[in-house]
């Protein structure tokens, strides 16, 4: 039989697509079903963040900070406000430090629900979405309740955050750990035994730690190369020093095992906040003394990171001594995640764009700041 | 063993047919918000000093007011004359009722927000002050 | 139906015949809008919703108002389809999903026609639908709709195979073809099908639930990869034709699966006081609900998986059980 001639086919995934979750374009080259070259564009919500900030002053920018990582925003907000306080030395009193844990632990949580609710549904499995969806709910409350958003919180101040916990809060986390202890049982009944969504994930997407590492990805997608690197270990801020957590990782770097790194972080986020829960001061200052007007000291520069839901978020500021930074860069950890995107998708199928793409778990506000 | 995965999940489906159903009836009960929660603004024009600091703390610069002379000679100080906010760019980040000294803007629990044209986003003094239910009671 | 086909032809059967296809279409119609309802009911309430609640009475009008929406859509062509292919795609593909059920017999009086090789004809006219599919795809001039269509002619040849073969055991145990008369040997020997052909009740289970293109078997439709498959281009009342192929499909398979396995509208128990024909909607309605369980609770195979499925695990598993059905005919324990 003489050779099929086929023909290579350019196809435009996105920007409006179901499955790129917001505005993200993916130019691949498909041969049948399989993808013979592929090219991410990105750029879609870039709103310009950093260059804004350089007019704002640094309360002024959290709120901006809210619409990076939007179902993160706590952990941004915490970034920003981290840097800022190592920049004009600010001691954050202890209250206000466990406050920020157990939202920031809380907004993991949610931000790893709704990753695994889309990610199902990009799989074609749709009831997960609505258990993840329903959990998540009781978070987005929790954080309305003590901030006052639902998404965009704008909750953290430099020096401390804007109100202290109300009455009956803390407890209301207390009981939310068993609870959620319960439904992630369930979600793995669900989900993680299921053979269809085993034969569709194990084996695909993998890469080793090296190469992980010369992509400078981090979080769970480092994590589940088996590479031990979590930053509220191995550079402890604010108070993580005083929980004890372990750091899930994953053996063969696949896209299973990325999956099985953030349902276990979902136990660890729940450790976090029992044992903050339990240690709660009971009162205490939360906000430290800071001058009226913020501004930072002549040409200094600091950078700080922590461990965003989604991996490193590290925020740049260089000051020259006015009320607003000359210089505001942001290390987005999803727009670095994505850069391996078109190494592991090359020669898989269209079918396999789903689950790769969605166990790197980026948001779009993130990448495009 | 393979294939317990699919029994497992179909008993689980099963099961939750008959949980009880979590869906909010959004439109028809309404949807009680936190007292803190971040809504639309009430504007209460007798208590703004015209001190402009809420139009300097806003981040997106949706806020636009002008002040007059005291109509009464015997008071020093301005009174508000023009109070308009944009909600096409206001984000409700809350910076301009934590800043205001007199808490003459302050946050209301109200979100319905949605209309037919932009036209209507733009809010005036009188639509702002007259926006005066479930006003936020902790506004600092 | 009443023997009519079996007279001389004339005008008043002719009508007769022809008012009975219009109501059994309005049936059919019938069927698809609740069997929606049904679904997202379902698949709501296994999600912690409420489901469709706010047109009419518990939303019965929802889907109603639904179809309604469909038909007084305008009517899109885009400008760079193949106009003809474009427009006669979705009744290619609807007509043999309403022309196979002509063959089922409901209850014992029931029944459009009696033919004698009704599985055939079912397995035969069924297979018409993918041109359509396959034309839709390519017709609409659109990379995701012929990647859909494409992988829909795969997948429905491929479980077309196991499907027809999964019953091929339960011809060789009644030697007929007759869908009635492998009804009454149900009913005479006492005994469902199920039981002594349980392999092939799986079988036929999983294939027909490819053949629907239902989860876990969507990929034509695969949302999250192709948008929608092979009607991507298609709106208005061109779509609700692709859509009710599927759910007049349903409605089909899911009737011979209980004529085939389920003992038709045979009573159990005895319980004979029960009107046959509810019997059967019972039985047909459990098996629906199998689909739309199924929907709440998996996620979606790749194709390549689906197809080393179909060709190396269902036509094995579907011919062995053709062969042990053989054998223990021959031993004369069937
Ligand atoms: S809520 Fe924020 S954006 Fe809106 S007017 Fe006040 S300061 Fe400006
Ligand atoms: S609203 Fe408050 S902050 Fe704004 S000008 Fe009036 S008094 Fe000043």
């Amino acid at each position: 039989m003489g050779e099929l001639r086929t023909e290579e086919m350019l196809l435009n995934v996105g920007p409006q697509h179901p499955s790129t979750h917001g505005v993200f374009r993916l130019v691949v080259k498909v041969d049948g079903e399989t993808i013979t070259e592929c090219i991410p564009v990105i750029g879609y919500l870039h709103r310009g963040t950093e260059k804004l900030a350089e007019d704002l002053t640094y309360t002024q920018i959290i709120p901006y900070t809210d619409r990076l990582d939007y179902l993160a925003s706590m952990l941004n907000n915490y970034a920003l406000v981290q840097a800022v306080e190592e920049l004009m030395d600010i001691k954050v009193p202890e209250r206000a430090e466990y406050i920020r844990v157990i939202v920031m632990e809380l907004n993991r949580i949610a931000s790893h629900l709704v990753w695994w609710g889309t990610g199902l549904l990009d799989l074609g499995a749709i009831s997960p979405f609505l258990f993840a969806f329903r959990d998540r709910e009781y978070i987005v409350d929790m954080l309305n309740e003590i901030s006052g958003g639902r998404l965009t919180y704008n909750y953290m101040r430099v020096g401390g955050v804007k109100w202290d916990a109300p009455a009956g809060w803390v407890d209301k986390v207390r009981k939310f750990v068993p609870y959620f202890r319960e439904k992630i049982k369930e979600y793995h009944t669900l989900v993680t035994g299921n053979e269809i969504f085993v034969a569709r994930v194990k084996g695909l997407g993998i890469y080793d730690a090296q190469t992980a590492i010369d992509y400078g990805l981090t979080g769970p997608n480092l994590r589940g190369s088996n590479f031990k690197y979590d930053l509220r270990k191995n550079a402890p801020y604010s108070i993580y020093d005083r929980f004890e957590f372990e750091i899930p990782t994953g053996e063969t770097g696949d896209v299973y095992d990325r999956y099985m790194v953030r349902m276990e972080e979902l136990e660890q986020s729940l450790n976090i906040l029992e044992q903050a829960v339990a240690s709660f001061p009971e009162e205490g200052e939360i906000m430290a003394k800071v001058p009226k007007v913020l501004r930072g000291p002549k040409d200094a520069e600091v950078y700080t990171r922590m461990e965003a839901s989604k991996g490193e978020l590290g925020v740049h500021i260089v000051s020259n001594g006015k009320d607003k930074p000359y210089r505001l860069k942001l290390r987005r950890p999803s727009f670095v995640n994505l850069q391996i995107l078109p190494d592991i998708l090359t020669g898989r199928s269209m079918a396999d764009i789903p689950p790769i793409f969605g166990a790197i778990d980026i948001v779009l506000g993130e990448v495009d700041a | 063993m393979w294939g317990t995965g699919f029994f497992k999940g179909l008993g689980f489906t099963l099961k939750m047919l008959t949980e009880k159903k979590v869906t909010h009836k959004y439109p028809d009960e309404p949807y009680i918000m936190p007292d803190r929660f971040r809504g639309i603004q009430h504007f209460e024009p007798d208590k703004c000093i015209v001190c402009n600091q809420c139009v300097r703390v806003c981040p997106t610069g949706c806020i636009n007011l002008v002040g007059k002379a005291n109509p009464d000679p015997e008071k020093k100080g301005k009174v508000i004359d023009t109070y308009d906010i944009n909600f096409e760019i206001c984000i409700l980040c809350d910076l301009c009722t934590e800043v205001c000294p007199t808490e003459a803007i302050v946050m209301t629990n109200n979100f319905e927000l949605a209309t037919y044209s932009r036209d209507y986003l733009m809010k005036d003094l009188k639509w702002l002050s007259e926006n005066n239910k479930n006003v936020r009671e902790e506004n600092h | 139906m009443f023997g009519i086909l079996d007279q001389q032809f004339s005008w008043l059967n002719f009508t007769i015949l022809a008012l009975a296809a219009v109501a059994l279409l309005l049936v059919v119609l019938l069927f698809v809008m609740y069997a929606i309802y049904f679904e997202r009911k379902v698949i709501g309430w296994m999600q912690l919703r409420k489901g469709p609640n706010r047109t009419g009475p518990w939303g019965l009008f929802q889907t109603v108002a639904d179809v309604l929406k469909l038909l007084i859509k305008e009517d899109v062509v885009p400008k760079k389809v193949d106009r003809f292919l474009f427009l006669i795609a979705p009744i290619i593909s609807f007509t043999p999903s309403f022309m196979v059920i002509a063959a089922i017999p409901f209850t014992e009086n029931l029944y459009f026609t009696d033919i004698n090789v009704g599985l055939l004809y079912y397995g035969a006219i069924s297979s018409l639908s993918i041109t359509g599919i396959l034309l839709g795809g390519w017709a609409s001039n659109n990379k995701y709709s012929i990647m859909g269509g494409m992988r829909s002619v795969a997948q429905m040849i491929s479980y077309e195979v196991p499907l027809i073969m999964s019953f091929l055991g339960i011809v060789l145990m009644t030697g007929s073809l007759n869908l009635r008369d492998i009804v009454h040997a149900q009913i005479d020997s006492g005994i469902w099908f199920i039981f002594p052909q349980f392999i092939g009740f799986v079988v036929f289970l999983i294939a027909g639930n490819a053949e629907l293109n239902r989860t876990p078997f969507d990929l034509p439709e695969a949302e999250n990869e192709l948008v929608a498959g092979y009607f991507v281009e298609y709106s208005g009342f061109r779509f609700a034709f692709f859509m009710l192929t599927e759910y007049v499909y349903t409605f089909a398979l899911s009737s011979l699966m209980v004529t085939l396995f389920l003992g038709g509208w045979d009573a159990p128990f005895g319980l004979t006081f029960i009107p046959p024909i509810v019997w059967f909607a019972l039985k047909f309605l459990l098996l629906v609900f199998y689909l739309f369980w199924a929907r709440a609770t998996f996620p979606r195979v790749k194709i390549q998986q689906l197809m080393e499925f179909a060709w190396k695990g269902l036509i094995p598993v579907a011919l062995f059980n053709v062969m042990l059905t053989a054998v223990l005919k021959t031993l004369g324990i069937f």
